[in-house]
């Protein structure tokens, strides 16, 4: 690997965005043939955007791209495969209820006399899953009997069996540990030995340590640097993740931390294996922040404490007194007065065809006075005063709320939410896709109701915003609390820190993190 | 707020001005046969909106289960049954059995919709079998009294300061429906299930209850529809209820309501009710035959729908 070599994949000047948010900007991105090439960013850096470039899902409005020298527009991701570009992505692309076989074999089967010859089939699949280390696996199980790991593994299989020049792994072994990742590893050096290109993407740094020859980071859809790998300290890498662009954007957070006295208390909170045995306490007046990377039930545990998940074990006290919650109608009950803004307002929060005043309306009908009538008088004048506090630009509040921009759309979410009076509030994500005037203002809002007395836990994939508004933070690590962040510890150092699972020099290590590792 | 009632939508006007169409297409037939306005006289359009109330009473019902983006197929047999319990029961208890077998049906019907998860086509198409089991075990033993009582043909036949009573029913019902779906909690919960319900559960509304609620309403309403028709023939007898799965699911449609749900105002139902009944009723006073009838009925139906798909089509 000299610098002499050409680069096998490269990509010139890419520019991508989605309704007028850049995802990726002027981005240059070059990969040599045998070598294994990470790829690291924070959430929304650009990483599986660029990736879907690379394989044909997507196409990039600008900038072009070449394998061996040569211009390519792949048009769909048929076209990368037959150019040798092969994906393994973090959402599965396989189909449940095909066997194994049928899915390793879905583009290309063998064919005999012009049917799918399946002995064939299955005799391929056996050698590739063999090479992937499983040999047990009989081709003929159905892929929605496998669990998480295996499936993982099938889809490399499947990868291989295309005779990747470039293989692209976007998050495609995260659910594997041990064994099962060293042989994952072993195969993807074999792959590079063999003269490809391997593109490997993981939020876990001490795989990239041991796998990647070179790193390439990006920040905001912008390359930031490629290096040789172990020319940086994970210090360094963090540090180029995070980028330095803070703002005034926050209000001011409380000068001491302060008593709070409790609003709801969390203890050994699991489900599935999705979230394990979590536990904390939110005061009254209290933001706490839900922060790591994404995927690590920060949305489970939120949608967990509304009563949305069945089969939740633990306890939740709602001003001490232990209640079960086993629903959104429950939870919004005046005696328990829990909000949650959902995590997609197009879908969760909103009833897009409905007009604005009917969203506002819609969590607190029956509230607005009368019996079993509702008072229109009352209610509408309880919608317009609501418009009012929170400065939605709406011409006519009988408009559908699909006509408004996504922070006025998501300002008529909290609007709704905050007509039924919470007294604790959760939040996914509420700033995701808005312009930073609104963010700002919701910060504000945040703060004022806080001020109140409403306990807020806000789920943010941003940092920044974390920082900015919380007076605390929890960061999750796979199901469970990796560590808790308080007043001027709460940086991006120990955030991101404790979000990739890694102790860095000069900072506490965290407490639970090493079990964290271990697979279920 | 929008007003369902008063908001005279694209479809509603369209469905008004077919009507109209009908009838003058029917009259001039009348007229070059020289039967005269006959179309147009008092005694023809009160006998009607008699008709009209027998569908409206089952559409209005539908309407409330199709608001959610669900249908109800068991509604011939819950018809069915609901006459012939009433009219074995007999005597002054006659109508509330029928309403109660109406409801009993409507709430098993929400409860599978609602907890159970089974897609409303198939259960409801379920549940309608099953009911014609029950009565074809009823009448197997012994011959059960299936003569209506006299409030049944009072409700069905009878006239009240020169209205028909049938009218005045569909009316009453009509009320109730319409103050339910625009002035209540329910209402707006129905119209925000059948557009997202994800967000309607998300926002705290009891959606299952919801469910279980309009079920039980459009079984009720089938069930009403049930005495007025055992009421109109003087007896209830099986396969009464057959008739009307179909043209009450295109009154529904006809008349605006999307068929995915969560849009539809209760005025374009009721229209959609009397263009169907008169379009039945021209095509049988121009003496078309039955086959030629059925085709064109149909195409009607087709025709409607494709005439205003396109701006009520929208993915939502």
């Amino acid at each position: 690997m000299t610098d002499a070599t050409a680069p096998l994949l490269e990509l010139r000047d890419v520019s991508k965005s989605y309704g007028g948010v850049h995802a990726l900007r002027n981005v240059d991105f070059a990969g040599r043939a045998g070598s294994i090439h990470a790829v690291l960013g924070e959430n929304g850096a650009g990483k599986s955007t660029l990736m879907k470039i690379v394989s044909g899902v997507i196409r990039p409005d600008t900038g072009e791209m070449r394998l061996d020298g040569r211009p390519v527009a792949f048009a769909s991701p048929r076209e990368a495969v037959a150019a040798g570009v092969v994906c393994v992505f973090q959402e599965l692309s396989l189909v449940p209820d095909l066997s194994v076989a049928d899915n390793i074999c879905i583009t290309d089967p063998p064919r005999r006399f012009g049917l799918i010859d399946r002995r064939a089939q299955r005799r391929v699949a056996a050698a590739l899953l063999d090479r992937v280390g499983c040999p047990g696996l009989d081709p003929r199980t159905r892929v929605k009997d496998l669990p998480l790991a295996q499936r993982q593994l099938v889809e490399i299989a499947k990868a291989l069996g295309r005779n990747p020049r470039v293989l692209v792994v976007d998050e495609g072994a995260s659910a594997l540990s041990g064994a099962e990742l060293a042989r994952v590893f072993a195969v993807l050096r074999e792959v590079r030995d063999g003269g490809a290109l391997v593109i490997y993407i993981s939020h876990r740094m001490n795989e990239i340590r041991e796998l990647a020859d070179r790193c390439s980071v990006f920040r905001n859809g912008r390359h930031v640097e490629t290096f040789d790998a172990h020319t940086r300290g994970h210090d360094d890498i963090i540090r180029m993740m995070i980028g330095r662009e803070m703002t005034g954007v926050f209000p001011a957070k409380p000068a001491a931390p302060r008593d709070y006295p409790p609003a709801i208390r969390v203890d050994h909170l699991s489900w599935d294996d999705r979230l394990r045995d979590i536990g904390f306490t939110i005061g009254k007046g209290e933001i706490v922040g839900l922060g790591g990377l994404d995927g690590q039930g920060q949305r489970e545990l939120l949608l967990a404490l509304f009563g949305v998940l069945r089969g939740v074990e633990g306890t939740v006290a709602i001003d001490g007194r232990p209640r079960r919650i086993d629903g959104p109608a429950a939870a919004k009950a005046p005696d328990i007065a829990m909000a949650l803004i959902p995590e997609d307002r197009k879908t969760e929060g909103l009833v897009l065809a409905m007009s604005v005043a009917d969203n506002i309306a819609l969590s607190s009908l029956g509230g607005h006075g009368g019996g079993i009538l509702i008072d229109r008088a009352r209610l509408e004048s309880d919608v317009e005063s609501m418009v009012r506090s929170l400065q939605i630009k709406v011409g006519d509040v009988n408009r559908a709320v699909a006509t408004l921009s996504g922070g006025n759309q998501q300002k008529v979410v909290l609007a709704k939410w905050l007509m039924t009076k919470p007294r604790i509030l959760l939040l996914n994500d509420p700033t995701r896709g808005i312009d930073v005037g609104t963010k700002q203002e919701i910060y504000a809002l945040l703060r004022r109701l806080a001020d109140e007395g409403v306990a807020i836990l806000l789920f943010s994939t941003d940092l920044a915003e974390l920082i900015g508004c919380c007076d605390r933070v929890l960061v999750l690590y796979r199901g469970g609390i990796a560590r808790e962040l308080a007043g001027d510890d709460i940086t991006e150092m120990n955030i991101l820190g404790s979000a990739f699972d890694v102790a860095l020099t000069g900072s506490p290590g965290p407490a639970r993190a090493a079990g964290a590792e271990v697979r279920p | 707020m929008r007003n369902p009632l008063t908001a005279l939508d694209k479809p509603a006007l369209f469905a008004a001005g077919s009507i109209l169409l009908i009838l003058a297409v029917g009259s001039l037939y009348t007229l070059s046969t020289g039967g005269g306005l006959t179309m147009l006289s008092p005694a023809y359009l009160s006998q009607q909106l008699q008709i009209a109330a027998f569908l409206g009473l089952i559409a209005g019902g539908l309407m409330m289960v199709i608001l959610l983006g669900h249908i109800d197929l068991s509604i011939p047999w819950t018809l069915t049954a609901a006459a012939m319990m009433a009219t074995s029961v007999g005597g002054p208890a006659a109508v509330p059995v029928a309403l109660a077998v109406g409801l009993a049906v409507g709430v098993v019907n929400g409860l599978g919709v609602a907890w159970l998860r089974v897609p409303s086509m198939i259960f409801t198409l379920g549940v309608n079998t099953v009911l014609q089991g029950l009565m074809v075990l009823h009448t197997g033993g012994h011959a059960p009294q299936s003569r209506s009582t006299g409030l049944m043909e009072f409700l069905a036949t009878g006239h009240v300061l020169g209205l028909p009573m049938a009218a005045l029913v569909w009316a009453a019902v009509s009320g109730l429906l319409v103050v339910l779906l625009t002035r209540t909690a329910m209402g707006r919960a129905v119209y925000a299930i059948g557009n997202r319900e994800s967000a309607a559960y998300l926002s705290g509304i009891p959606t299952n209850r919801v469910i279980v609620g309009c079920f039980a309403i459009c079984g009720a309403c089938a069930a009403l529809a049930g005495c007025l028709l055992a009421g109109y023939s003087t007896k209830a007898y099986q396969g009464m209820g057959n008739a009307y799965l179909l043209p009450g699911i295109a009154a529904v449609v006809i008349g605006g309501t999307h068929v995915l749900g969560g849009r539809g105002t209760y005025t374009g139902t009721v229209l959609g009710t009397i263009l169907i009944v008169v379009l039945q009723s021209v095509l049988s006073v121009m003496q078309m035959p039955d086959a030629g009838r059925q085709i064109i009925y149909g195409l009607v139906i087709i025709a409607m729908l494709f005439a205003y798909g396109r701006d009520t089509g929208r993915a939502g």
